[in-house]
């Protein structure tokens, strides 16, 4: 596998608040990663570093280095950043009525120079990708009126008729019952490219990433796989809350369950057993 | 051939038609023959030569690109900043325009030709530079629309004080000119305007794609590779230069930006490229005929074309509130 980004002392800060600091770690091509961590913690943050898109905002500080391919990523044009990087976002709603193929058709942008009309090749594209995702009859819908499910995988085909070799996805298992978490992550895992991912749901991330970060006010705390990085004490430590660990009997998968601290209450799971 | 494809060639084909109609209305009596004659060969009648070429022509011409130019410039307006109320008038570049056009009118007595577009156009940017620099103070996008009204508002108020001490006869010159008229346009202005129209259309074709992206929000559209702050810069821009240039020769036309956006939305589409020949296309039919309307429906007088639009203008949007009422 070889190595398509290396971060290494990576500090942000804004306006004289350290949203990140101290991040090392690199990724491998290929690579199903998930970024955790509790809310705050810096996860859509270290996304928005990976992209470039932290220096938008005024009074942002940035140090260390974000390497694409060797090569920093603040020398790559945006343009060619959206060639390497394909972004789904939590929020994607408009106010007007676009149609999916409308929303397909921006995947195409980091592609097409001025002027640009969509040629035959670009039409066989969108439709090859909806199909992937299993909208392939959806694509004279309107976008916002599909379900939340039907939404993010729009948009996960959106990202692959982009092309870019690495997927960043923020939250995309936000708001969707537990059929639809399911089936997205399963959809990105089997696409067969680098995805990075921050996920909320514990037992999703382990479940489905091969590798996991997590994160505490701004700081990684741990890299490695599932099984290195959901452990009680660690968990604990990050999330303040009891936590127990056991081994999935269909899955085989590390699952986390969190309990309230409270001797006198009867042991209640929290948190990340209620989605399961 | 799709069904959007039929609906641009109908359309097209009815500007055309509309613009020959057009022709043929006005106080002087020339029928379709002569008319004809007149276009395709040489005018037998010497008045009807100079009515058709120097009055009526140039008049049609300069309603079918302000048709066209205020249309377009809503249509931009609405897709960059993602808000389907956004209009020209909205964002101040009217008021701004106006304010520049006030000022020409009470401080220059001659050389208005040049002078008076010039004076709309440095407004129009006063404004929308105002407007931009509140957006980004504040860091919100959503605010540009509210920083608009607020600075509409505010030259407006400029305007009327420099009216209210002003000179009469200036005074009667720019408040005639606020409420908009076709009536002394020449050919010379369908050129100006038609020029801007032309660098307008070709810069939003070429970044249909952009502004495409936008219509999912900021963050999607910089993650495509879009700089969304030079983007809406430069279409902002785009729109003031438009506007100003016809409201400078036009006058206060009201409500085209806001209104023909939302028909073509729900006739062809909402993205850029369809939005824009749309709204081009059907601005031009409404402004061609209001212009009609406004030159043949007194007998001795003129409707101001900036009464009817705005007439018009608020019975389709209590049209719109209400058919949203019957859907709901």
């Amino acid at each position: 596998m070889s190595t398509l980004i290396t971060i290494s002392q990576l500090r942000w800060q804004v306006q004289n608040k350290t949203i990140l600091q101290n991040i090392n770690f690199n990724v491998q091509k290929g690579e199903v990663i998930g970024i955790i961590g509790p809310n705050g913690a810096g996860k859509t943050s270290l996304l928005r570093c990976l992209t470039n898109q932290a220096n938008i905002l005024n009074s942002s500080q940035i140090t260390g280095s974000v390497l694409l391919k060797n090569r920093a990523i603040t020398q790559f044009s945006a343009k060619e950043i959206a060639q390497h990087f394909a972004v789904v976002m939590q929020k994607n709603d408009s106010i007007f009525a676009l149609s999916v193929q409308d929303v397909m058709k921006m995947g195409l942008l980091p592609h097409k120079t001025l002027f640009s009309l969509d040629s035959d090749h670009d039409k066989a594209q969108i439709t090859l990708a909806l199909k992937k995702v299993g909208l392939d009859h959806a694509l004279h819908n309107h976008f916002n009126q599909l379900s939340g499910g039907e939404q993010q995988r729009v948009l996960i085909a959106r990202a692959l008729v982009q092309a870019s070799q690495i997927l960043i996805l923020d939250e995309p298992t936000n708001h969707l019952d537990v059929y639809y978490q399911h089936q997205v992550l399963q959809l990105v895992n089997k696409l067969n490219i680098t995805v990075i991912m921050t996920v909320h749901d514990l037992n999703l991330a382990s479940l489905y990433c091969q590798r996991l970060l997590l994160l505490n006010q701004g700081q990684l705390i741990c890299d490695g796989s599932p099984e290195e990085v959901l452990t009680p004490k660690q968990l604990s430590q990050v999330f303040g809350l009891p936590c127990q660990q056991s081994i999935d009997a269909i899955t085989g998968a590390i699952q986390v369950s969190f309990y309230l601290n409270d001797d006198n209450a009867q042991k209640k799971p929290v948190l990340e057993s209620s989605d399961e | 051939m799709n069904k959007v494809s039929t609906i641009l060639l109908a359309l097209t084909a009815l500007v055309i038609l509309s613009a020959m109609a057009a022709i043929t209305f006005g106080p002087a009596d020339i029928d379709s023959s002569e008319l004809l004659s007149c276009l395709v060969s040489t005018c037998q009648n010497p008045i009807a030569n100079v009515v058709i070429w120097q009055v009526r022509i140039p008049r049609v011409l300069v309603a079918l690109v302000a048709g066209m130019g205020l249309a377009i410039a809503g249509a931009i307006l609405q897709n960059t900043t993602r808000n389907p109320l956004a209009d020209p008038y909205l964002f101040g570049i009217v008021s701004g325009a106006g304010l520049g056009a006030t000022i020409a009118n009470i401080t220059l007595a001659d050389n208005l030709t040049i002078a008076l577009p010039l004076a709309a156009f440095l407004g129009a940017l006063f404004s929308v530079i105002i407007v931009v620099f509140i957006a980004k103070v504040l860091q919100r996008m959503e605010q540009l629309l509210l920083a608009g009204v607020a600075v509409s508002f505010m030259l407006a108020s400029v305007t009327q004080f420099i009216l209210y001490f002003g000179e009469p006869f200036a005074t009667n010159r720019v408040i005639f000119w606020l409420m908009g008229s076709l009536a002394r346009v020449e050919m010379s202005n369908f050129y100006v305007i038609a020029s801007i129209l032309v660098i307008a259309i070709v810069t939003v074709v070429a970044l249909h794609r952009q502004i495409d992206a936008l219509l999912l929000g900021d963050e999607s559209a910089a993650s495509l590779g879009v700089d969304v702050d030079k983007l809406r810069l430069l279409m902002l821009g785009i729109c003031a230069a438009l506007t100003a240039t016809i409201v400078a020769y036009c006058g206060g036309i009201g409500f085209v930006g806001l209104m023909i956006p939302h028909i073509v939305r729900q006739l062809i589409g909402v993205t850029t490229l369809k939005l824009i020949i749309g709204s081009a296309l059907i601005g031009a039919i409404f402004l061609i005929w209001v212009d009609v309307v406004a030159r043949s429906s007194l007998p001795h007088a003129e409707i101001p074309i900036g009464i009817i639009t705005s007439a018009l203008g608020s019975i389709f949007f209590l049209f719109i509130m209400y058919r949203s009422r019957a859907i709901t």
